[in-house]
């Protein structure tokens, strides 16, 4: 069963700079919480880069090439039927449309890939939550947690937060 | 409901209905005198009642035959020439003031559904005007009167007819003292040997006519001038110089239909020496609209200066030579001095090729002094005949005898069958008044109208379409009148109602005129008589010309009579004229003809006070105001519409509304009454009208608000002399243009139009035809006013020169030209209104969404929105006058003119059955075919030799807003006018 | 001297961003106080009338459908009126929320920060408004879905030449991405509500909509690219709707509507009117929600500015309008620009649009117009109704009088027209005073980041200023 040590630290700055400590100090499964993105903390945390872009791009295209082809097939195949003398494959007038669903497209993966993707959201329950003082993370405070399986460990991550700077200290585990 | 089939009226119905094998042994009929119930007047009240349930039961019909239907529907016993689905055309004829014209009706399951021109009538040749072809929806009029009615109460024709017979029987012993018969002026061959045997049975009975638009001072006029009463009969083909006197003889004049076709054949630069056409009028009429030369004056001033006229001819006609008096007795105004100069000479110059015609409402003088100079000039354009009418008169003269006699007691028994005479009648006749003091008085009637108001029996009249009867065309020529669906509700002839006091009220009008025409032609009669009917017309029985002397002293004598200029009245005219779309009043009713711009004014819905700008400045009043016309009488209340082009110092109004019957929901109320203003002795001008503001405004319904082209090229015209450069100007507005699509191919047919603006008179026929033919819904008044008319046809109508005097006109009918580059197709989202292989810009209804981006980007804005649902109020019997073969559009689609595609459709059907391709001309569209000049000529384009094609190679044709590149099919020719030099 | 001097420099440097020293806490106190504070007398009297109105709108919509649009003025010329210029009105209108929260988020405009939650909202909601209308203006609205590309039974497919088809992608993409553009953003605000909420329900409420955020770093992470690519996307989004909508006359060939111009000088006047009404609804709110600290005269005076600049845009577009009638020749043209609008029976809705648009945002020239809040909302509202002139002066006024003299016609709007007009004002306040009471009309989380750009962190961690 997983457990939790969360620390909450008043100033985002000490937060990012505990972080790293942690980490060098070798402690595994690190997290931040805090109220707004925190400067820094991605070489804290040492993130890789994120896919966000690269799914956005695939949407966009999908969506574009989609959207060009309904209008091809729709308006010179499926029924072709002559318009003012238009041609039935009109190049330019099929630009708009390309562009909008490439944009509808891209936007929707960029929200849904992020949301059930990239966060894991929604999620109704986390162990975090177990404790109510953790509610500030999205006010006020800057929370740090590492995650553990064994419970001997608890002890010296809770030393090593207080170490760092952490005013407040809980662990908490996963109620199953 | 009762079992229909127990009905007699359905009893009857095969009797009555079919046409060409009708001859199929007569109806055994009882010549014995008595009430012997007639078949077709079912007994007693309790069957009134049935009646009544008959016409509830006709509510159940479809527009469709349905199997109840068939019951009450001639269609018992099917004919066997009749396949559903396909229509069948019966010849017959409509009879306006005695005077028939020729009508090809077509039939779809047993209901006609359109009525069109007779191409053999002499009176038709094929064209129709739009009175005529309205008589359609009048027939299906939910409101026409349905049973018969006795001091308003319900009662059974076999009633009325009991009744009559015992009062013929009291009659017949005083020799018909104090019987009198009122009718329509007619032309008859039956009801004028029903008359003769009436007067027989009755030597004290009197006849009498009645016509509110009187053509008894023509007759007057031929007495004066010949010592008989003559009538002239046009030939306009070979005229060359032509003078209108007040004369609307390209609209409203017996033999209206063929002049124009005539008129319109010298209009065309392409076809030799154009004709030229004189107007002198007070009003602009469609008559004036196509002068290549008019001249406004009051109405007074139309007989001194064609009697100024006439002592100029004096001088350069030694035939006339003796009329050289008048030249000083009657002195012109410079202006119209300079055109009646100008005119002699050119009269004189045309010879035989000249023609001066006067309208009916001019004095006797008038046409007496037109008679001498066309016999004089030995005009080859006119001939007389004697009048085919029974009546020579049928005015007010002949009415304030009957009233005079009624006040003086002396009638018993008043039979009316007349077109309302209480309602038409000027007021001071005070005929309402009389009426009312007839002991016994009979009034049939379509309509519970002002006279079924005042009369003792109201006796349901047949429409036309649903009786039997003849008549003579303008030139004598007789014309029959059969039924192409047995009668919608109970009803009887106006033979019948004569036939009545013969104690021959059982013997339908079908026997009378059966038996009449047998007795004239007993040999082989039946195969002549299917050939009658086949054709609708007797051939050859027009009456003969005749070259009557010219008594020329008795005309000197009475142009003298006539008050000099210099004592002629001053002051405020009003001039009082006949409707171009309610005729007398009796269309009333129809709600195509109420929404019928008029011709002229592009007003619907009412009358107006009719008058010039400059007038309308002096009168400080404008358009809209309410103003109270007054004439030694009570004012009417009429609102003003300024007429460009109109005489000054007189205001113009036409008869025929202010209706007040109770029976003719839609007309009532709508307009003014101009009765007040009507006098027995100055029936259509007077002086002395003084003219009051109410204060009030009132909204009309012009359907046309903006009368000038902007200085844009929209409805070309020119004159002969500069045909050469104005083709060359055109040349730019014809051809393809530049574009960066490539134009698609039509291989097959290229459908195409043309209209030549020298053709077209403006008379809106060709409107009527297409809203019969298409299905076009009536919005009403209000809707008008807001311009959601719905017409997919108009005729745009614009002044050239100085509007606030005398603009000349030019006319251009506009409907979808179905651009081959379409600016509402592409805009629309549904692909509803798409292009055919044949080049027809289509519109389908049922994919619409009503966006209405195809309307905004429609240059020519001919595209119409249904706006509300305008078609589901319809009763089941009006849904019957709705075409089969085209869509009738829900709310909130789109739609416009379709090229008649339904009519290309049914040729391709046919020619493919016969393996052959279309002819050209065989499609004619619905306007095409109603158009009296055909100014409309539809085609294909591919067909190197078709009419259409030539007309799109003249040097008149050009395309409206051709530089937009829309490429239309249809082609416009410029109009070509041809005036004096001396008077440019 | 030093006065002077001082007053000077009090004078030049522009006013803060956000007033006064403030940390997280009292931040999130001030700024969701309104939320938790229990509705004042007047937020429930303008909703109540608010929804009266919404009411007004309902009756309108359902007598148009049930009757037909001929209850509408619109008529044959005038095809399109009251209904398309709404459309275009709104659509302009809900141009400001996504240019100020992506454009000016690409242009690292900090003032955008404490505004761009509010006028994306207001975006939003104009963009609902202005849904309402293509609808309903088509004869047969059961049907518009037509327009979109469904293999029906009778296989007919759209047609995708047509201008309304684009409109159809452009709105519904437009309507989509603010939507999810400002939902995303609310997130971190709802988790802070949710966490800040005294009771269960709220908690509960709040809770399902931040969807369990925790404000994870790992999140965070992602969370900045995906805003920032939204943000971009958007930009382009923005310009080409009312691009596209613009064609929707451009593409015609009626004297008035066929012109290249239109698409910028359309988007300038979107951007003109969307900024018009952010000011016309901030500066009550700001007020009465005293927001005036992180809303502050820097705010108003950068938004007047913008007015200004758009202003002139859409001015020189005036100005090109009549030009290029006048140079192209073109008869029609110029008959449109020079005698139909100018001279013609709505020459004085021209004019008011000439004020409006051109004259009233002259004023911004000067400081205290800017700074005024007076000058500033009256300003606002003018120009609203100015760019409500425009729509009509191109739509109906072009329509009623094109080629052909014969057809040209005066158009007259009917109660129902003005019900529509008006409902649909009633509909968006309506929503607008029901996001400001139950949702962070200031995206919280944002302020709370500038506010340590600004200020750095004042005192030492682990000091007084522990959570009360």
């Amino acid at each position: 069963m997983k457990r939790f040590v969360l620390g909450e630290f008043e100033e985002p700055y000490a937060c990012v700079d505990a972080v790293r400590r942690l980490r060098e100090s070798g402690v595994g499964g690190l997290d931040a919480y805090s109220p707004h993105p925190l400067p820094g903390i991605e070489d804290a945390l040492l993130l890789p880069r994120s896919k966000v872009p690269l799914v956005a791009l695939t949407g966009g295209v999908l969506g574009a090439l989609g959207g060009y082809a309904m209008q091809w097939y729709l308006n010179s195949v499926a029924y072709p039927i002559t318009v003012g003398n238009r041609p039935q494959h009109g190049f330019w007038t099929n630009i708009p449309i390309t562009f909008e669903s490439g944009v509808l497209l891209a936007v929707l993966s960029i929200f849904f890939g992020s949301i059930f993707g990239f966060f894991q959201l929604p999620r109704t329950y986390h162990p975090v939550f177990e404790s109510e003082r953790f509610r500030t993370a999205s006010l006020d405070k800057c929370w740090v947690s590492a995650e553990t399986e064994d419970e001997a460990a608890l002890e010296e991550l809770e030393r090593k937060f207080r170490e760092v700077g952490a005013h407040k200290v809980h662990s908490v585990a996963e109620s199953v | 409901m009762p079992p229909l089939k127990s009905l007699p009226i359905a009893g009857q119905q095969q009797r009555l209905w079919r046409s060409l094998d009708e001859h199929a042994a007569p109806p055994a009929a009882s010549r014995e005198l008595g009430p012997e119930p007639p078949a077709d007047d079912a007994t007693s009240r309790r069957s009134v009642l049935q009646l009544l349930g008959a016409s509830a039961a006709l509510a159940t019909l479809g527009g469709c035959l349905k199997q109840p239907d068939e019951k009450i529907l001639p269609y018992t016993k099917q004919p066997p020439e009749v396949t559903p689905g396909n229509p069948l055309h019966y010849a017959t004829a409509s009879v306006i003031d005695g005077r028939a014209t020729g009508l090809l009706v077509t039939a779809s399951e047993g209901r006609p559904t359109k009525i069109e021109g007779n191409p053999e009538h002499p009176s038709s040749r094929g064209a129709l005007g739009p009175l005529e072809q309205a008589e359609l929806l009048r027939l299906y009029d939910p409101q026409r009167l349905k049973v018969v009615q006795h001091k308003s109460q319900p009662r059974a024709l076999r009633d009325f007819l009991q009744e009559t017979v015992y009062n013929a029987r009291g009659l017949r012993g005083r020799q018909g003292e104090g019987l009198r018969f009122l009718m329509e002026p007619s032309s008859s061959p039956l009801i004028g040997q029903l008359r003769q045997r009436l007067l027989d049975t009755y030597p004290r009975a009197k006849f009498s006519a009645w016509s509110a638009i009187p053509l008894q001072q023509i007759h007057d006029g031929a007495q004066l001038a010949f010592g008989a009463a003559y009538e002239t009969r046009l030939d306009l083909s070979r005229a060359s110089v032509l003078l209108s006197l007040d004369s609307d003889l390209l609209a409203a004049l017996p033999g209206t239909l063929p002049a124009m076709a005539d008129w319109a054949a010298k209009r065309d630069p392409g076809k030799g020496e154009l004709g030229r056409l004189y107007a002198v009028e007070s009003n602009l009429t469609v008559t004036g609209m196509n002068a290549d030369h008019r001249l406004r004056v009051k109405p007074s001033e139309i007989q001194r200066f064609g009697l100024a006229l006439l002592g100029r001819l004096a001088a350069q006609v030694p035939a006339l030579a003796r009329y050289g008096a008048l030249a000083q007795r009657f002195t012109l105004p410079p202006e119209s001095a300079k055109f009646a100069d100008a005119l002699a000479k050119d009269l004189v110059k045309a010879g035989r090729g000249a023609l001066v015609s006067v309208g009916p409402r001019q004095p006797p003088a008038l046409h007496a002094a037109a008679h001498a100079i066309n016999t004089a000039l030995g005009s080859a354009c006119v001939a007389l005949a004697r009048p085919v009418l029974h009546d020579m008169d049928a005015g007010p003269r002949a009415l304030q005898q009957l009233a005079e006699e009624v006040r003086g007691g002396k009638v018993d028994t008043l039979v009316i069958t007349a077109w309302n005479p209480v309602y038409g009648a000027p007021s001071d006749l005070n005929f309402g008044k009389a009426l009312s003091l007839v002991p016994h008085s009979v009034y049939r009637s379509l309509y519970m109208d002002e006279t079924a108001d005042r009369a003792e029996w109201v006796v349901p009249s047949l429409h036309p379409l649903e009786s039997w009867g003849d008549a003579r065309a303008h030139d004598g020529t007789v014309t029959f009148m059969q039924p192409l669906i047995s009668p919608l509700y109970g009803g009887t002839t106006e033979v019948e109602v004569l036939a009545a006091f013969l104690g021959e009220g059982d013997r339908s009008a079908y026997t009378q005129l059966r038996e009449l025409w047998r007795s004239r032609q007993p040999d082989d009669f039946e195969l002549r008589w299917e050939k009658w009917l086949g054709a609708g017309f007797i051939e050859g029985t027009a009456t003969k010309p005749e070259s009557p002397a010219v008594r020329h002293d008795q005309i000197l004598a009475a142009a003298m009579q006539v008050t000099p200029s210099d004592a002629a009245p001053a002051g405020l005219q009003i001039n009082i004229v006949p409707d171009y779309r309610v005729w007398d009043g009796r269309f009333g009713n129809v709600a195509w003809l109420q929404e019928l711009p008029d011709p002229v004014t592009k007003l619907t819905w009412e009358n107006a006070a009719l008058m010039s700008p400059k007038t309308a400045q002096r009168l400080g009043v404008s358009q809209g105001d309410q103003v109270d016309l007054g004439l030694r009488g009570p004012p009417a209340h009429a609102p003003v519409v300024i007429e460009p082009g109109h005489a000054e110092d007189c205001i113009t109004v036409s008869i025929g509304y202010g209706r007040r019957g109770e029976g003719e929901a839609l007309c009532r109320g709508l307009g003014f009454d101009t009765s007040d203003l009507r006098h027995g002795d100055a029936p259509w001008f007077a002086p002395g009208l003084t003219v009051a503001r109410t204060g009030r405004k009132i909204k009309v319904a012009q359907t046309q608000e903006h009368h000038s082209m902007e200085g844009r090229l929209i409805a070309a015209w020119t004159t002969a002399a500069k045909l050469k450069e104005t083709s060359e100007q055109l040349a730019e507005h014809r051809g393809p243009t530049l574009t960066a699509y490539k134009p698609q191919e039509y291989p097959g047919h290229r459908w195409g139009m043309a209209i030549d603006l020298s053709r077209c008179t403006g008379c809106s026929s060709c409107m009527i035809a297409c809203i019969s033919e298409n299905n076009i819904p009536v919005v009403g008044k209000e809707q008008v006013i807001l311009s959601r008319e719905m017409h997919w046809l108009r005729v745009d109508r614009y002044f050239v020169g100085d509007e606030t005097s005398n603009p000349g006109v030019v006319l251009q009918p506009l409907m979808c030209v179905h651009c081959e580059f379409a600016p509402c197709e592409y805009v629309c989202p549904v692909n509803a209104t798409v292009h055919s292989d044949e080049g027809l810009n289509e519109m389908v209804y049922n994919r619409c969404i009503g966006t209405r981006y195809c309307s905004n980007n429609c240059p020519y804005k001919v595209r119409r929105f249904n706006f509300f649902s305008y078609t589901s109020s319809y009763t089941n019997v009006e849904k019957m006058v709705f075409n089969p073969d085209v869509t009738v559009r829900a709310r909130g689609v789109m739609e416009k003119c379709t090229y008649c595609v339904q009519r290309i459709e049914r040729a391709r059907i046919r020619t493919r059955v016969e393996g052959r391709t279309i002819r050209d001309g065989e499609i004619l569209t619905a306007c095409q075919q109603a158009c009296p000049t055909e100014a409309i000529v539809f085609g294909d384009l591919n067909d190197s030799k078709s009419r259409v094609r030539k007309l799109h190679e003249e040097e008149r044709r050009y395309d409206l807003l051709h530089e937009l590149g829309t490429r239309p099919r249809t082609a416009y020719l410029a109009r070509v006018t041809n005036p004096n030099p001396e008077l440019a | 001297m030093a006065e002077t001097a001082s007053d000077l420099r009090a004078q030049l440097e522009p006013p803060p961003l956000i007033e006064g020293r403030h940390d997280d806490g009292t931040l999130n106190k001030t700024l969701n106080d309104f939320v938790w504070r229990r509705p004042p007398r007047g937020w429930l009297v303008l909703l109540l009338l608010g929804m009266a109105g919404t009411g007004v709108l309902f009756t309108a919509i359902t007598i148009t459908i049930a009757r037909g649009i001929g209850m509408w003025g619109n008529n044959i010329p005038v095809g399109w009126a009251f209904g398309i210029i709404n459309f275009v009105w709104w659509i302009g209108i809900g141009h400001a929320g996504t240019l100020i929260s992506a454009i000016l988020l690409l242009f690292q405009q900090k003032w955008r920060t404490s505004i761009n939650r509010f006028a994306e909202a207001m975006t939003l909601f104009a963009v609902m408004q202005a849904g309402i209308y293509p609808i309903l203006h088509t004869g047969r609205p059961w049907f518009a879905y037509w327009m979109i590309p469904y293999p029906s039974t009778n296989s007919i497919w759209p047609q995708f030449k047509s201008p309304l088809m684009w409109d159809v992608f452009a709105v519904s993409t437009y309507f989509t991405t603010s939507l999810l553009f400002w939902y995303i953003g609310l997130i971190p605000d709802l988790a802070s509500l949710r966490d800040s909420s005294t009771s269960r329900r709220a908690r509960i409420a709040y809770g399902i909509f931040a969807l369990g955020w925790r404000g994870s770093a790992r999140h965070w992470h992602h969370y900045k690219i995906a805003y920032l690519l939204l943000a971009g996307l958007a930009t382009p989004l923005v310009l080409s709707v009312h691009t596209i909508v613009s064609w929707d006359f451009a593409l015609s060939i009626l004297p008035g509507w066929h012109t290249t111009i239109f698409p910028p000088y359309f988007v300038a006047g979107a951007v003109f009117s969307g900024f018009a009404m952010v000011l016309t609804l901030m500066i009550p709110a700001r007020r009465y929600m005293g927001l005036k600290h992180v809303i502050t005269a820097r705010h108003l005076e950068a938004m007047a500015k913008v007015m200004l600049c758009t202003g002139l845009i859409v001015t020189y577009g005036y100005l090109m309008e009549h030009f290029a009638a006048w140079y192209s020749g073109n008869p029609y043209e110029q008959y449109v620009f020079f005698v139909t609008r100018p001279r013609g029976p709505y020459a004085w809705a021209y004019f008011t649009q000439m004020f409006c648009n051109v004259v009233v945002p002259q004023m911004y020239w000067f400081r205290w117009a800017r700074r005024n809040v007076w000058t500033l909302w009256i300003g606002a509202v003018l120009i609203n109704v100015g760019m409500w002139f425009e729509r009509f002066n191109i739509i109906v006024t072009s329509l009623h009088r094109d080629f052909i003299p014969s057809n040209w016609a005066m158009y007259y709007p009917t109660w129902v027209d003005f019900s529509l007009l008006f409902g649909t004002i009633c509909f968006f306040g309506t929503l607008f005073l029901l996001f400001l009471k139950f949702l962070p009309a200031v995206a919280v989380s944002e302020v709370k980041e500038l506010n340590h750009e600004l200020h750095g962190h004042r005192g030492h961690p682990g000091t007084e200023g522990a959570h009360p």
